[in-house]
């Protein structure tokens, strides 16, 4: 190492060697007093072609003159800091190219005067990642943009066709074109509910990806729970009865009222208690609300089903599972149904459990904050 | 005494499907495809109500609604939006584009053209003709 201050060189060499970053040392003058071999390395320079010239030949050339009264500034109150925080640096090599680099300053006490030792980094891999990252994240931002307006797309291009299905199914139900015969209505009733069942299916899609991408609108208002559950099992009666199913509603005498959302809620009671009709041969589908001890409103829906195993209970809140193969052909769906609820719940801050034992049935809470 | 009703929907199935209903129940609609067509139409003739899709090609129902809006003759007809466009916000966004009314697909044939009535005086209403 070669430095014209023969003190510094001695007091400095092993530090600066060590150092991973280029260190150059300067003197009250800009002078470059000492360099290290990683500073030959970054810059291209030898040392003895660095050495008593100023520090602004590692600086291009449009930064020169502002970096001389930074620099006369820095002498006059030097303390150890960063360089241009926030702002891009770069260095100049020999051969001309720049290359981005962040700079930590040190003032030096020496028998010579006070000297200042920079340590220089060469950030450009880091500002390739920064730059790879973000152009990532932009890439996700359009993905995501695509996928919301193909969703909107499928949306309304699988309504349109649905529409004249339905529509036209309910002409010929309402008899407006001429008499049905009873089997001739029967079979147009199986087409209008599969086609009710098959929009139900699409609405539930949209709303997974809605709650999804967090763009769930949700209204909180005053709500009375028992309403809410007399609403749904009232219009659920029908297809339990269908089966020879009793659905018995037993709402609590007190005043169940709490803020929420009650499209939600009324979402994941129409689940629960169309799940339990669903997966219950025979028997019944009882609903019960009650306050509970810690001021929480808790809502149950119990059935004689065919229940679930110990270790099928988290699974089935996935999306899409539907739990033993041989039950995707007995019951239809597409396994939203919970999955959603669990997501609505989580959305009005209430939580839904599930107790279960196979071959008797099972009873899914839900629990709400109560006010 | 029935109303006279212009029904435009790019999708002949659904034209057919409103048009059948709204001439069931004893008013008298006239159905297009084409937007345009409907604009001559409506200038053309006098309608008590107007009903439209929103999604089309040539010219959608936000810039039909413009138009409409724009022309003192249909600026008071009432204007109901039919559509597919049924995720959260479309209701909002339709009937800020200067709708009167919203109707979400897959509409429900027995309540359709009451829903349509809504938007007509008493005596224009719709009967269901019981055949």
């Amino acid at each position: 190492m070669k430095a014209n201050l023969p003190g510094v060189e001695r007091q400095f060499r092993d530090l600066l060697e060590s150092a991973p970053d280029a260190m150059v040392i300067v003197d009250g003058s800009g002078k470059i007093v000492l360099v290290n071999a990683q500073t030959e390395r970054l810059f291209g320079y030898s040392r003895e072609e660095l050495l008593a010239h100023t520090v602004e030949t590692l600086i291009p050339q449009r930064y020169r003159d502002r970096h001389l009264g930074h620099r006369n500034g820095y002498f006059e109150a030097p303390r150890p800091r960063g360089m241009g925080d926030g702002l891009e640096l770069y260095g100049l090599r020999k051969d001309g190219t720049e290359f981005p680099v962040e700079i930590s300053l040190s003032p030096l006490q020496t028998d010579h005067g006070v000297l200042v030792s920079s340590a220089i980094r060469d950030i450009t891999e880091r500002k390739q990642i920064e730059k790879a990252l973000r152009e990532k994240h932009i890439e996700l931002e359009k993905v995501n943009r695509a996928k919301d307006s193909f969703l909107a797309a499928m949306s309304h291009e699988l309504r349109t066709p649905l529409n004249a299905i339905i529509g036209f199914t309910g002409t010929l139900l309402m008899r407006l074109p001429g008499p049905l015969t009873d089997e001739q209505a029967q079979q147009l009733e199986i087409v209008q509910s599969s086609a009710r069942h098959l929009l139900s299916l699409i609405n539930d899609m949209l709303d997974v990806t809605r709650i999804e991408s967090g763009k769930a609108d949700l209204h909180f208002e005053a709500v009375e729970v028992g309403e809410v559950v007399n609403t749904v099992a009232t219009a659920l009666r029908p297809t339990a009865e269908s089966k020879h199913l009793r659905l018995k509603a037993e709402t609590s005498s007190d005043d169940l009222t709490l803020t929420t959302d009650r499209r939600a809620l009324r979402q994941i009671l129409n689940n629960l208690i169309g799940n339990a009709i669903k997966y219950t041969e025979k028997g019944s589908v009882h609903i019960r609300t009650w306050r509970q001890k810690n001021g929480s409103i808790a809502i149950a829906v119990t059935d004689t089903g065919i229940g679930i195993k110990n270790e099928d209970r988290e699974r089935l809140f996935e999306a899409f599972e539907q739990l033993d193969r041989s039950t995707t052909r007995r019951f239809e769906g597409v396994g939203l149904g919970l999955h959603l609820s669990r997501k609505l719940a989580s959305l009005i801050r209430g939580e839904l459990t599930v107790e279960s034992e196979v071959g008797k049935g099972s009873t899914f809470t839900l629990t709400l904050p109560g006010k | 005494m029935p109303a006279r009703i212009l029904v435009i929907d790019d999708n002949r199935p659904n034209l057919d499907l409103m048009t059948y209903l709204l001439k069931a129940f004893g008013h008298e609609p006239t159905g297009t495809t084409d937007p345009t067509v409907a604009l001559e139409q409506a200038r053309a003739r006098t309608f008590d109500v107007i009903i439209s899709d929103i999604l089309m090609p040539e010219m959608d129902g936000f810039s039909l609604a413009r138009t409409f809006k724009a022309d003192p003759k249909l600026q008071s007809t009432p204007l109901i939006a039919v559509t597919a466009l049924a995720m959260a916000g479309d209701r909002e966004r339709v009937l800020a584009a200067g709708f009167s009314g919203y109707i979400s697909k897959p509409i429900d044939p027995q309540t359709f053209v009451s829903q349509v009535d809504s938007f007509l005086p008493e005596a224009l209403r719709g009967q269901n003709t019981d055949r």
